[in-house]
């Protein structure tokens, strides 16, 4: 029976067009069980019937869709998946949790990655969503509430939006809009402070490992 | 009847009229609402996109607050209604060290919810003085109220009822429609308008094939989203609603055209001609 033997390598086809086959992630299961065990999310029982893609609103606009992220995961591919749109297109609206016939928390999942991509050195994708949400957070550590108007002027103010927004010509809408909604009383002048903002960014520091 | 108040960061700007058409409605329905003294943004989209520490973390503060007072919260926000029972989940679970007091044992209401339950709409139903029989709507409610099942609790989250039942009680005519609860893109509005308008277009779109007059909502993100980018897309314009507006307005005899100024969409146009603006 040995001649009938094939090593795997053998079998695959040449690299006639030049890219390399990608098999198993680098390190194995490693990745899988890491991100088994930091969500509790039952990655393996998942069985690729794209119920989540099919659920998804978005799926249109992202380059590995919501039920590639899983198997991608299986395969232990966590540079692509940091690379990738998907984690920051992704608007937890979790439709693809809720019709999973095999109960994997997709959305979590997602949500997960992008925590990863946050402490991690790659650039992400979508920078101005990335740059967004961090605005959102200096924000709310500043005030303890958020106001939309000063939001909207840190956002701008971040290296390189305010540069991007005149290239794509969205800026003079942006500004109409603004105006519009400050007309109609819809945007307050000045954030409101709540009190307790020194306790929130004690927590903040103390998650970071400061100790305070 | 008291219950504690979690408006929310959007209440105080944004969904101003949201607030105040709120807190006519509750006076109306002799309810007291409690507002939590110093309470803190829930952290939203941002806080779990970055860190699912603060996620939890945030919102128990406010939880605190509620459980030091003993009142159960409710919530008017879809957003906000998600994060704190998220949060509420989590620190039953126990698995954070959370740096507040909190066991997660009060109750947190959804507003449409909380307002939908039979006792209460006698109690509305009794309020009405001005039906709105000829209005025709239908109701959205996005995808943070009904969604995850596990948290969002006891709601059909296929075809939500609530808002439904709360029109039908001050009288309008409520169409069913297959759009309730798909997502509108609210949250990616600030970096990828394309995304936003194919999924809010949609809505739009499949709300006016319906032949309602307006589109109610219960979410501050939802409402200003569906309202504003109807500047920008051709059609019937439709007038975008908190549903605790068509309360108030049904509630009360006296004009009320000057409540509706913060609209894009003016509703008022279609009041008038429904016989409910003079
Ligand atoms: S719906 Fe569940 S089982 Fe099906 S492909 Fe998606 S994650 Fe896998
Ligand atoms: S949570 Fe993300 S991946 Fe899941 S259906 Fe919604 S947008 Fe798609």
């Amino acid at each position: 029976m040995t001649h009938n033997h094939i090593p795997v390598q053998d079998a695959l086809p040449e690299h006639t067009d030049k890219k390399e086959r990608k098999l198993i992630g680098d390190r194995g299961d490693y990745f899988l069980n890491r991100i088994v065990g930091e969500t509790e999310e039952n990655i393996s029982a998942c069985y690729q019937c794209e119920r989540c893609t099919n659920a998804c609103p978005v799926c249109h606009y992202m380059d590995i869709k919501p039920h590639q992220v899983i198997r991608y995961i299986q395969m232990g591919w966590r540079e692509e998946l940091m690379h990738s749109s998907t984690i920051w297109v992704c608007l937890s609206c979790e439709m693809c949790t809720t019709y999973c016939p095999n109960e994997v928390g997709v959305a979590e999942t997602i949500n997960h990655l992008r925590n990863m991509a946050v402490h991690s050195s790659i650039m992400p994708k979508e920078r101005h969503l990335a740059v967004f949400h961090q605005t959102f957070m200096e924000e709310l550590l500043r005030y303890g509430r958020v106001n939309e108007l000063w939001l909207m002027n840190a956002f701008n103010l971040k290296p390189k939006i305010l540069k991007d927004k005149i290239r794509m010509g969205t800026l003079k809408e942006e500004i109409l809009l603004g105006l519009t909604l400050l007309k109609k009383g819809r945007l307050n002048l000045l954030p409101r402070k709540s009190k307790a903002i020194k306790e929130i960014k004690k927590v903040y520091r103390m998650r970071r490992g400061d100790i305070v | 009847m008291k219950l504690s108040y979690y408006p929310g960061c959007s209440l105080e700007g944004m969904a101003g009229d949201y607030a105040r058409s709120i807190t006519a409605v509750f006076k109306h329905l002799g309810i007291d609402l409690i507002e939590l003294k110093d309470w803190t943004c829930c952290g939203s989209t941002a806080a779990h996109s970055l860190s699912e520490i603060m996620s939890v973390v945030l919102p128990a503060r406010n939880l605190a607050i509620a459980e030091e007072l003993g009142l159960d919260i409710i919530c008017p926000c879809a957003m906000c209604f998600n994060r704190l029972r998220f949060s509420q989940e989590m620190v039953k679970k126990k698995i954070f060290d959370i740096p507040w007091n909190v066991t997660g044992d009060i109750q947190v209401h959804d507003m449409t919810r909380f307002l939908s339950e039979p006792e209460i709409i006698t109690r509305i139903k009794k309020q009405v003085v001005r039906p709105l029989s000829k209005l025709k709507v239908v109701c959205y409610y996005g995808c943070q109220m009904v969604r995850l099942p596990r948290i969002a609790g006891d709601i059909d989250y296929e075809n939500p009822q609530t808002m439904d039942k709360l029109l039908e009680a001050v009288g309008a005519q409520v169409i069913d429609w297959s759009y309730k609860s798909t997502c509108c893109g609210a949250s990616i509005g600030i970096a990828r308008k394309d995304i936003q308008g194919s999924l809010t277009g949609r809505i739009l779109h499949k709300a006016r094939q319906t032949g309602a007059n307006a589109i109610i909502v219960s979410c501050p993100l939802c409402q200003s989203n569906l309202d504003i980018i109807q500047k920008n897309i051709s059609g019937r314009a439709m007038p975008v609603f908190y549903f605790t507006e068509l309360l108030h307005l049904a509630f009360e005899e006296k004009s009320a055209d000057k409540r509706f100024r913060t609209h894009f969409t003016s509703p008022v146009p279609l009041l008038r001609e429904k016989g409910l603006l003079p």
